[in-house]
C-alpha cells in the first residue's frame, strides 16, 4: 500500500522523474540559505547583522557613563595600619583660624579630614568651636588653593616657579638687604606660636635688619593698653605677659557696654559656656542678670535681659556717670573708700551726674536704678565687659567701674590671656607704613596676612609694597597683597601643620597634621627656617624635627613629666594640650593716675556715629571664600553674603532712606557707599557696619561680597579706629539688594506684633513670674476642656517599644548663634547655594535659628529658636507622599528615602515647620561655575550621609548615621543601646549646650528631665502632629514691659 | 393645558445635506489662512512651553520660582486650571445627556474634544512638577524589585488614578460619540489617507438599526459611567489641598467649592472657543444665542456657588476660631498678595453677575470679555489657593514670597500651545459637531403626532 502511496502522488515533475537534485534535496534536512545575491558577494548576513548590533549595542552601552557613577573604588592594596576602613579617626589639634588657637578634634575618615570639632580636653573651648573653626575644613579642599609657589607680575599675572628658585632669589634679597641695612619688614597677625616665635628670632639673628610687624584688623588693642596702663604693667616690647581672665559663672550681673562677648567678643566659647551655665532651670534655678547697654544691636544684646540702647560714643559718659554714682556719690561699696576722696578722680567725675544723663539720652530711669542697685548689691560678684571698639579711655573707665564693683575678686589669673608678642603699636604700622614709601625696606615677608586689605588706603600698603623690590607673600589663597607681591609661596593648611600655640598661662595647645599636604605647599615655620639655615629639601617632617628638639630643649625639662620625651611627647600629641604651671602675678593695684589723665575725653557729638563691628562668620575677611560662612545667616539679622550699614528706624526715617538704599558715609575724608539695613533696636544717629566684606581678590566664592569698611578707618582717629562721631551720612543714588533668610514684616502692625508668642511658637516668663508659678508658663491649650494633644486618636498609634530618638532645646541657654547649623552643614554635607538661591528662599540649612522679635521696632525684645525637623510622631509629610519616600523607622525617625524621591515637594508644603528643603539645582554645580563640584571638595563630604542629587527633597535626620553606628556599635559588643550613645552634630557643637538628645522611652535617660519640666512644651501642638523634639520656655530675668520711661 | 415652548435649537430650516456641508467643511477644504495664522501662534506658545521644559529639564526645577515655603507655584496651579477646564465637556456630554437637556447636541462635541485636551494639557504638570521627572513612573503601583509600593494615603496618588481614569473614560466617551459621524465622513471623503484612517475610525460603521440600538445604549452607559467622574475627579484634585493640614487648604468646604469652580472655569473656556468658533466657521445658526444665553445662566449660577464659597471660607475662618485660619484669610484679601485676591473676587463673582441681565447674556462681545475675565478669574483662584496659603503659613520665620520666572510663564503659555494645538487639529480633521444629534434636533425632524399643531 505505502509503496503504491508513494508512486501515486508527486509534488512535481523533478520528483516523478526522480532527478538527482531531487533526491539530493530530500536528503537535506534544511533548505539551503536564501541567497539574495550571488555566492561569494560580502553581503552582511542575518547573524552577521546580528552580530554586529550586538556588539555595537555592547560598545555603545560601554561606552555610555552612568550619572550615578562617580568612578572606581580601590581597595587599599597594603592597608594602614592606622585605618580602618569605615572607621573614623580623631585627631587632637590647634585651629589658627583667629588668634584664639581653640583646642580641635579632627574626624578623619580613610586619612582625609572630614569634620572639626572642639577638643574635649582643652579646658578653655571644652569640646567647642565656632563655626569658623568648623566650617574652615572646606578650605583645605578649597580648589582655589595655590597650590604652588608662583612669581607675580603684580598686574595680576602669575607663573609658577620652583620652591628652590624663588628661595634662592628671596635669599639673595635677604642677605643684600642685611649687607646694605635695609630693612626687612616681616608682617604678621598675632603672633601665638612659642616656636613660630624662635624662629622668627633666629632669622633676625642671620638678618639682623629684619623687623616684625604684628597687628589685627580689629584687635583687643584698645582694651590691652587700658589694662596696662591701669594696672601698671610695663613689659619691654616683644615680651610676654598675662592679662587675667574673668571668672564669668561667678557673676551674678553683667553690664555688657557696646560689648558682644557672647559672639565675636574675645574668648567668645569660654564666655558662652559660662554665662549660659548660669541659665538653668532644669537641674537648678539659677539666673544671672545682664545688662547690655549699645548703640549697635549685638547678639549679646539680643540675649540680654535688659537692652539698654545707648549711641555708642556716649558709653564713655555713661560709664562715668555711673562713677559719679558710686564714688562721688559715696555708695557703700566697700571698694569705694579706696577711691572717694581722691581729688583728682572726684574732679574728674563731677560734671557726670547720672540722672543728669539718663534725662540727656532718655533712658528708662527705672531700668537704670535697678542696674545701679543691682550693681551695688551683688559687689563682688559684677562683671562690667567693655566692647573692642571702645577707646582706651573708655576701657580704663570701665577698668574702674569694676575695681570699685569689686570685679577684680574675678579675676583668673591662672587661666588668664597669655600674650606671647604683643601687636605692634599704632606709631611702629606708622613708621612701617613710612619706612616702605621711603624706601628705607628692600624686603617685606608677609605672612599669611592681607595688609593690603586690611589697612586704609591711607597707609598706601598696596603701593609700596608694589615698587618694592622684593614683597612675599605666604598665603593658603591669592588676595589683594598677592596681587602687589612679586613672590606668593603657598603655605600649608591648618590640617597640614604642626605647631605649638600659647594664648592662656599654663596651657600650651599643639597642632598636628591629619593629613599630608594636599598641593606643593610648605608650612611658614619651614619657609623661615629654610631662609635662615638654607639648608633644607621639600622633607615635610623638617619643621617637626625642629619643634621637637625646641621642645625637648625648652619646654620638657621644666615640665617634670616624669616620662620620657618620646612617651611626653607622644600623650601630648594625643591630648591636643599641655598644662603647665605658670608663674603668673597675682595682684594687680588700680593706678589711679591712668583714670585721671586718660578717661573724660570722649564726647557724644551730635553727628552720626559710626561703629565698625567684627564679623563672626568672615573674622577679619579671612574666611571670605568660605561659601558656607558666606551663607551662614547673621545671628541677628539673617543676612548672608553682605554687610550693610545698620541704622534705627528713626534715623532711617530723618535720612529719607529705606532698607537696601545706598547711603555715602564719609569721615576724615574717607568715603564708602553702603546700602542701609533698618534694624530694629538700633541707637538713633548710630550706624553699625560690619569689617571683614568687600574682599575684592578673595577667590572664586568670596570676591566681592559686601562691602569694605576698613575704607573709614582712620589713620590717626580721635576716639578708636572702630569708633566714629564724626559721620556725616547722605542719601547716595541707588540700590543694592540685601538678602536675608528670613522675611522682616513690619513687627509693629497688629497683625505682627508679638505674633510668635500669640500663637505659642515661643513661650516666654519673667524669672519672677515663673518662681510664683512654674506650672503657669506653659498654659494648655483646651477644647472643651480638653487637652488638645490628648485628643483621641482616630487610628490606632503605633507603639514604639524600643529606644526612640528625640530631642530637647532649652531656650533660655540658646544664644542663636548657629553654630548648629554651620556643624550641620559640614556633617550632612549640605550644599552652599549661593544669593541669588537664598533670594529665592532656597537655602538648605537643616537646622535653623528662627528669631523672633516682640515688642516694639524701637526697643524689640528677641528669643531666638533653633527648628530642625521635629520627627513628628504623626508626621504630616508622611502621608502626602505619593511614592513613600518619607517614612517613620522603629526608632521614631522621620526618614529619607533619597533614592525613592521624586521630588513633589508636596511633603514641604504640608510641614507645618517648613524645615524640609529641597534640590532645586544640583547646587554644587550652580555656585560659582561649578566651584564645590571640583574634585577636590567631594573629598571633604563626610562618606556616611549621601549627596543628594538635584530634585530630592531633604531635611534634618537625627543625624542617623550616628544613631546607626551607635546601634552597630551595641550590637558588635551586646550591649543594649542607650540614649546617651548618639551626640547629634548640632548637640555636639552647641556651645552652650543647649540641645540635648536621647531615648524618650527610657526612664532614665537625661533627657526626661527635659521632657517632663514644667516649662516644656511642643511646637504647634495645637496641630497634633505630635512633634518629638521639646523646647524649653524661655525665662527672661527682668520684670517683663513693666519699666516704663 | 400650558404648553412648554423648547428654545430652537437650530434657528435657519436647513437640510440634512446643508448641514453635513457646513460642519465637514473645514475637514473638507483647504485651511484658511485664518487657520494657519492661529496655528502659527499656538504652535509658536507651545514651542516656547517646550524651550522652557527643556532648560527645566536640563538645570532642574529650580528654573522655576518655587521656593521653600511655596514649593508649588505656577505648575500645580496650571494642573488645577487645565483639570477644571476639562469639566465642562463631561457635564455637557453627560450629565445634560442624561437630563435630556437637547440644547447641548451643538456644543457637546466641541466641549467633550475640549475635555480630552485640557486633561491632556493637565497631565503633563504632575509628570514635569516633580524634581526627577525620568522617576515619574514611581508614582504607579507596579511590582518592582525595591519591594516598595506606592503610598495609598497621599492624595497626589489619588490624583494619578482620577486623572487617569477621567481620561480614559472622557476618551472612550468622545471617541464612540464620534464613529456615526466618522463613518459619514468616510463615505463622503475621496482622499485615500482619509478614507483609511477614517475607515478604522468608524469601527465598520454601516448605520443599521442594530448598530444604532448599541450605540444608543453604550452612550448611556458611558455617559453613567462619566457623570459621577464630574465630581469626582475635581474632589480628588481638592483633596490635595483638602487633606493637607495647612491653614487655608485644610478646608471641608474644598471639594464642592472645587467642582462648582471647574464647572465655572470649564463654561467660561468653551464658551471663549465657542464665541470664536461659531464666528470663524460658519455656524451662528447651530450653534446660536440660545446656547450661548444657557451658558451664561450656568456661569451665572456657578459662579455665584464659587462667590458663596470664598464667603464661607472667611466665615469658618472667623467662626472656628482658629487664629492660623484667621490670619490666612486676612492675609489674602489684605497681605501682600491682596491684588490676586481682589482679581479673583472680582472675575469670578463680580462680573458674572451682569448675566443676570438678558441683555448682557445676548451681547456677544460682552459676553465675550466675562468668560475671557472668568478664565482669568479661575486661574487667579488657584493661584491665591496655593501661594497664599504656603507663603505665610504657620512660623513667621519661615515666611517668604513667591514670583514666577520666565520659565514659568514660558511653560504656562506653553500650556496653551499645546491646547489649542490639539484645538486647531481637531478642527481640521474631526466633525466639531455631532452631527447625529443634531440631525435629531432639527427643526421638523422630530416625530410629529400633530399635538402642537
Amino acid at each position: 500500500m505505502k509503496k503504491n502511496r508513494e508512486t501515486k502522488y508527486w509534488r512535481g515533475l523533478s520528483e516523478y522523474n526522480k532527478s538527482d537534485k531531487f533526491k539530493h534535496a530530500v536528503n537535506l534536512e534544511f533548505e539551503n540559505e536564501v541567497e539574495t545575491e550571488e555566492e561569494g558577494k560580502s553581503l552582511i548576513s542575518r547573524r552577521q547583522f546580528l552580530s554586529f548590533l550586538t556588539a555595537s549595542a555592547a560598545l555603545t552601552a560601554a561606552g555610555c557613563s552612568n550619572y550615578k557613577d562617580k568612578g572606581d573604588i580601590v581597595p587599599y592594596n597594603k592597608k594602614p595600619e592606622e585605618i580602618t576602613v569605615g572607621v573614623p579617626n580623631y585627631y587632637a589639634s590647634t585651629c589658627t583660624g583667629c588668634a584664639e588657637n581653640c583646642g580641635t578634634l579632627i574626624k578623619t575618615r580613610e586619612g582625609r579630614p572630614i569634620k572639626i570639632d572642639g577638643n574635649p580636653d582643652n579646658p578653655v573651648n571644652k569640646g567647642k568651636i565656632c563655626s569658623r573653626g568648623q566650617a574652615g575644613i572646606i578650605n583645605l579642599y578649597d580648589p582655589d588653593r595655590i597650590k604652588e609657589p608662583l612669581a607675580g607680575d603684580r598686574a595680576g599675572n602669575y607663573a609658577p616657579v620652583t620652591w628652590k628658585s624663588a628661595d634662592d632669589k628671596i635669599i639673595q634679597a635677604l642677605n643684600s638687604a642685611s649687607s646694605t641695612g635695609k630693612e626687612i619688614a616681616i608682617i604678621s597677625n598675632t603672633l601665638t606660636s612659642l616656636t613660630f616665635k624662635k624662629i622668627l628670632a633666629d632669622f633676625k639673628v642671620k638678618y639682623p635688619s629684619a623687623n616684625l610687624y604684628t597687628y589685627e584688623l580689629a584687635g583687643e588693642k584698645n582694651f590691652i593698653n587700658a589694662f596696662k596702663k591701669s594696672y601698671g604693667i610695663n613689659n619691654p616690647q616683644g615680651t610676654e605677659f598675662v592679662i587675667p581672665s574673668v571668672k564669668l559663672g561667678e557673676a551674678k550681673v553683667i553690664l555688657a557696654l557696646e560689648s558682644d562677648f557672647l559672639n565675636t567678643g574675645k574668648n567668645r566659647q569660654e564666655n558662652i559656656k559660662l554665662f549660659t551655665e548660669n541659665r538653668e532651670v532644669i537641674t537648678k534655678e539659677k539666673f544671672n542678670k545682664l545688662y547690655s547697654v549699645e548703640g549697635n544691636v549685638s547678639l549679646t544684646g539680643l540675649n540680654s535681659d535688659y537692652r539698654i540702647k545707648l549711641k555708642t560714643d556716649a558709653i564713655e559718659e555713661f560709664v562715668l556717670s555711673l562713677l559719679n554714682e558710686f564714688i562721688v556719690k559715696k555708695s557703700s561699696l566697700p571698694a569705694v573708700t579706696k577711691f572717694a576722696g581722691q581729688q583728682g578722680i572726684e574732679q574728674l567725675l563731677s560734671g557726670f551726674e547720672l540722672s543728669q544723663f539718663v534725662k540727656k539720652y532718655s533712658l528708662n530711669s527705672e531700668t537704670i536704678n535697678e542696674l545701679v542697685k543691682d550693681l551695688e548689691s551683688n559687689q563682688g560678684s559684677v562683671f562690667v565687659s567693655a566692647g573692642f571698639m571702645l577707646s582706651e579711655s573708655t576701657h580704663i573707665a570701665v577698668n574702674l567701674l569694676n575695681e570699685v564693683l569689686g570685679a577684680s575678686k574675678l579675676f583668673d589669673f591662672a587661666n588668664g590671656f597669655f600674650v606671647l608678642q604683643e601687636n605692634s603699636t599704632d606709631e611702629e604700622i606708622q613708621k612701617l607704613s613710612g619706612n616702605l614709601k621711603s624706601g628705607n625696606v628692600s624686603v617685606a615677608v608677609v605672612i599669611d596676612s592681607n595688609p593690603v586689605y586690611h589697612f586704609a588706603k591711607e597707609y598706601g600698603f598696596a603701593e609700596s609694597l608694589k615698587k618694592l623690590q622684593t614683597s612675599v607673600l605666604l598665603t593658603e589663597f591669592l588676595n589683594e597683597t598677592a596681587h602687589v607681591c612679586n613672590y606668593v609661596l603657598p603655605v600649608s593648611n591648618n590640617l597640614e601643620s604642626w605647631g605649638d600655640y600659647k594664648v592662656r598661662a599654663g596651657l600650651l595647645s599643639l597642632q598636628q597634621p591629619v593629613i599630608y599636604p594636599l598641593y606643593n605647599t610648605r608650612q611658614r615655620e619651614t619657609i623661615f627656617l629654610n631662609w635662615t639655615k638654607n639648608d633644607i629639601t621639600d622633607k615635610q617632617d623638617y619643621f617637626l624635627n625642629y619643634l621637637k628638639e625646641n621642645w625637648e630643649k625648652n619646654f620638657y625639662p621644666a615640665l617634670n613629666s616624669g616620662t620620657s620625651f618620646r612617651d611626653f611627647w607622644t600623650k601630648s600629641l594625643q591630648d591636643g594640650i599641655v598644662v603647665t604651671q605658670d608663674k603668673v602675678n597675682k595682684s594687680l593695684q588700680f593706678v589711679n593716675e591712668s583714670f585721671i589723665q586718660n578717661s573724660g575725653k570722649v564726647k557724644s557729638s551730635k553727628d552720626f556715629a559710626v561703629v565698625l563691628c567684627r564679623s563672626y562668620s568672615l573674622g577679619d575677611g579671612k574666611f571670605a571664600n568660605n561659601g558656607w560662612l558666606q551663607e551662614l545667616p547673621h545671628p541677628v539679622s539673617k543676612m548672608v553674603w553682605d554687610n550693610y550699614a545698620a541704622i534705627s528706624v528713626d534715623s532711617a526715617k530723618e535720612l529719607g532712606v529705606d532698607s537696601n538704599d545706598l547711603i555715602e558715609i564719609a569721615i576724615n575724608g574717607n568715603k564708602i557707599s553702603i546700602p542701609v539695613f533698618v534694624q530694629s533696636g538700633m541707637a538713633d544717629k548710630t550706624i553699625a557696619i560690619e569689617l571683614g566684606y568687600g574682599r575684592t581678590k578673595a577667590g572664586k566664592v568670596g570676591s566681592d561680597k559686601g562691602f569694605n569698611a576698613v575704607e573709614l578707618i582712620s589713620k590717626t582717629p580721635a576716639i578708636s579706629p572702630w569708633l566714629y562721631n564724626n559721620a556725616s551720612i547722605s542719601k547716595a543714588s541707588g540700590t543694592y539688594e540685601l538678602i536675608s533668610t528670613q522675611e522682616h514684616y513690619p513687627i509693629d502692625q497688629e497683625q505682627y506684633k508679638d505674633i510668635a508668642i500669640k500663637r505659642g511658637i515661643v513661650r516666654e516668663a519673667t524669672l519672677d513670674e515663673y518662681r510664683k508659678n512654674p506650672g503657669g508658663v506653659i498654659k494648655e491649650k483646651k477644647i472643651d476642656g480638653l487637652n488638645i494633644v490628648q485628643f483621641p486618636s482616630v487610628n490606632e498609634d503605633h507603639q514604639y517599644t524600643g529606644v526612640k530618638w528625640a530631642m530637647a532645646i532649652d531656650l533660655n541657654k540658646c544664644i542663636g548663634c548657629a553654630d548648629c547649623t554651620s556643624a550641620c552643614n559640614v556633617e550632612n554635607n549640605i550644599p552652599v547655594v549661593g544669593k541669588d538661591q537664598v533670594k529665592a528662599n532656597r537655602e538648605m540649612h537643616w537646622i535653623r535659628i528662627d528669631r523672633y522679635y516682640s515688642g516694639n521696632s524701637s526697643e524689640p525684645r528677641a528669643t531666638f529658636m533653633p527648628m530642625l525637623c521635629q520627627h513628628c510622631d504623626l508626621a504630616p509629610c508622611e502621608n502626602v507622599c505619593p511614592v513613600a519616600a518619607t517614612t517613620h523607622s522603629e526608632d521614631g525617625i522621620n526618614g529619607m528615602a533619597y533614592n525613592r524621591c521624586v521630588g513633589t515637594r508636596y511633603c514641604s508644603n504640608n510641614c507645618p515647620y517648613k524645615v524640609r528643603r529641597y534640590n532645586y539645582f544640583n547646587f554644587r554645580n550652580h555656585l560659582a561655575d561649578g566651584h564645590y563640584e571640583q574634585d577636590s571638595v567631594s573629598l571633604v563630604h563626610n562618606p556616611e550621609v549621601t549627596v543628594r542629587s538635584r530634585g530630592v527633597m531633604e531635611k534634618c535626620t537625627f543625624c542617623l548615621q550616628r544613631v546607626m553606628g551607635a546601634r552597630q556599635n551595641s550590637i558588635a559588643t551586646n550591649t543594649p543601646l542607650k540614649g546617651s550613645d548618639v551626640k547629634t552634630a548640632c548637640q555636639e557643637a552647641c556651645p552652650s549646650n543647649a540641645i540635648s538628645f536621647g531615648d524618650m522611652n527610657d526612664e532614665k535617660d537625661a533627657l526626661q528631665q527635659f521632657r517632663k519640666h514644667k516649662l516644656s512644651y511642643t511646637v504647634l501642638e495645637e496641630i497634633k502632629v505630635r512633634p518629638n523634639v521639646t523646647y524649653i520656655a524661655k525665662i527672661r530675668n527682668n520684670n517683663g514691659n513693666k519699666n516704663k520711661a | 393645558m400650558s404648553v412648554h415652548k423648547e428654545m430652537t435649537l437650530v434657528t435657519e430650516r436647513t437640510s440634512f445635506q446643508e448641514l453635513d456641508n457646513v460642519v465637514f467643511k473645514p475637514t473638507e477644504s483647504k485651511p484658511t489662512s485664518k487657520w494657519y495664522i492661529s496655528m502659527g501662534i499656538s504652535l509658536f506658545a507651545l514651542s516656547l512651553g517646550v524651550v522652557s521644559l527643556g532648560y527645566t529639564f536640563y538645570y532642574g526645577i529650580g528654573m522655576w520660582g518655587n521656593n521653600n515655603p511655596v514649593g508649588w507655584g505656577f505648575d500645580i496651579i496650571n494642573f488645577v486650571f487645565w483639570i477644571g477646564i476639562g469639566h465642562a465637556g463631561t457635564l455637557i456630554s453627560a450629565i445634560l445627556y442624561l437630563f435630556r437637556q437637547k440644547w447641548r447636541t451643538g456644543i457637546a462635541r466641541f466641549a467633550e474634544a475640549m475635555t480630552i485636551f485640557a486633561v491632556m494639557t493637565a497631565g503633563i504638570f504632575p509628570l514635569i512638577h516633580v524634581g526627577r521627572p525620568w522617576l515619574a513612573g514611581y508614582l504607579f503601583p507596579y511590582p518592582n524589585q525595591h519591594n516598595v509600593w506606592v503610598n495609598f494615603n497621599s492624595p497626589l496618588l489619588w490624583d494619578v488614578f482620577a486623572v487617569s481614569t477621567y481620561f480614559l473614560v472622557s476618551f472612550l466617551f468622545w471617541g464612540l460619540g464620534l464613529i456615526p459621524d466618522i463613518a459619514n465622513m468616510r463615505e463622503r471623503t475621496t482622499s485615500g489617507i482619509k478614507k483609511f484612517f477614517y475607515t478604522i475610525l468608524s469601527f465598520g460603521w454601516r448605520n443599521s438599526n442594530r448598530h444604532w440600538q448599541h450605540y444608543e445604549k453604550a452612550y448611556l452607559i458611558l455617559a453613567g459611567l462619566s457623570t459621577p467622574l464630574v465630581l469626582s475627579v475635581h474632589t480628588i484634585v481638592s483633596f490635595d489641598f483638602a487633606v493637607s493640614v495647612l491653614p487655608g487648604w485644610h478646608t471641608t468646604i474644598f471639594p464642592p467649592y472645587f467642582v462648582a469652580g471647574a464647572v465655572f472655569s470649564g463654561f467660561g473656556m468653551v464658551a471663549t472657543v465657542l464665541i470664536i468658533l461659531r464666528k470663524v466657521f460658519d455656524l451662528e445658526h447651530i450653534i446660536t444665542k440660545g446656547h450661548l444665553d444657557k451658558m451664561a445662566k450656568i456661569l451665572l449660577a456657578t459662579g455665584t456657588m464659587v462667590g458663596y464659597a470664598y464667603g464661607m471660607e472667611f466665615f469658618m475662618a472667623w467662626y472656628s476660631g482658629n487664629t492660623f485660619e484667621q490670619f490666612v484669610f486676612i492675609n489674602r484679601a489684605f497681605g501682600p498678595y491682596a491684588w490676586s485676591y481682589w482679581i479673583m473676587v472680582a472675575c469670578n463673582v463680580g462680573f458674572p453677575q451682569l448675566f443676570w441681565f438678558k441683555k448682557v447674556r445676548n451681547s456677544i462681545p460682552i459676553m465675550m470679555a466675562i468668560v475671557i475675565l472668568v478664565n482669568v478669574g479661575m486661574w487667579f483662584e488657584r493661584f491665591v489657593i496655593i501661594v497664599t496659603s504656603l507663603h505665610r503659613d504657620f512660623l513667621p520665620a519661615s515666611w517668604g514670597m513667591y514670583a514666577p520666572t520666565m520659565y514659568d510663564i514660558g511653560i504656562f503659555i506653553g500650556s496653551f500651545g499645546m491646547f489649542f494645538t490639539f484645538v486647531l487639529l481637531f478642527v481640521r480633521v474631526m466633525p466639531s459637531i455631532s452631527l447625529t444629534e443634531l440631525k435629531a434636533v432639527l427643526p421638523g425632524s422630530q416625530p410629529s403626532h400633530r399635538h402642537h399643531e
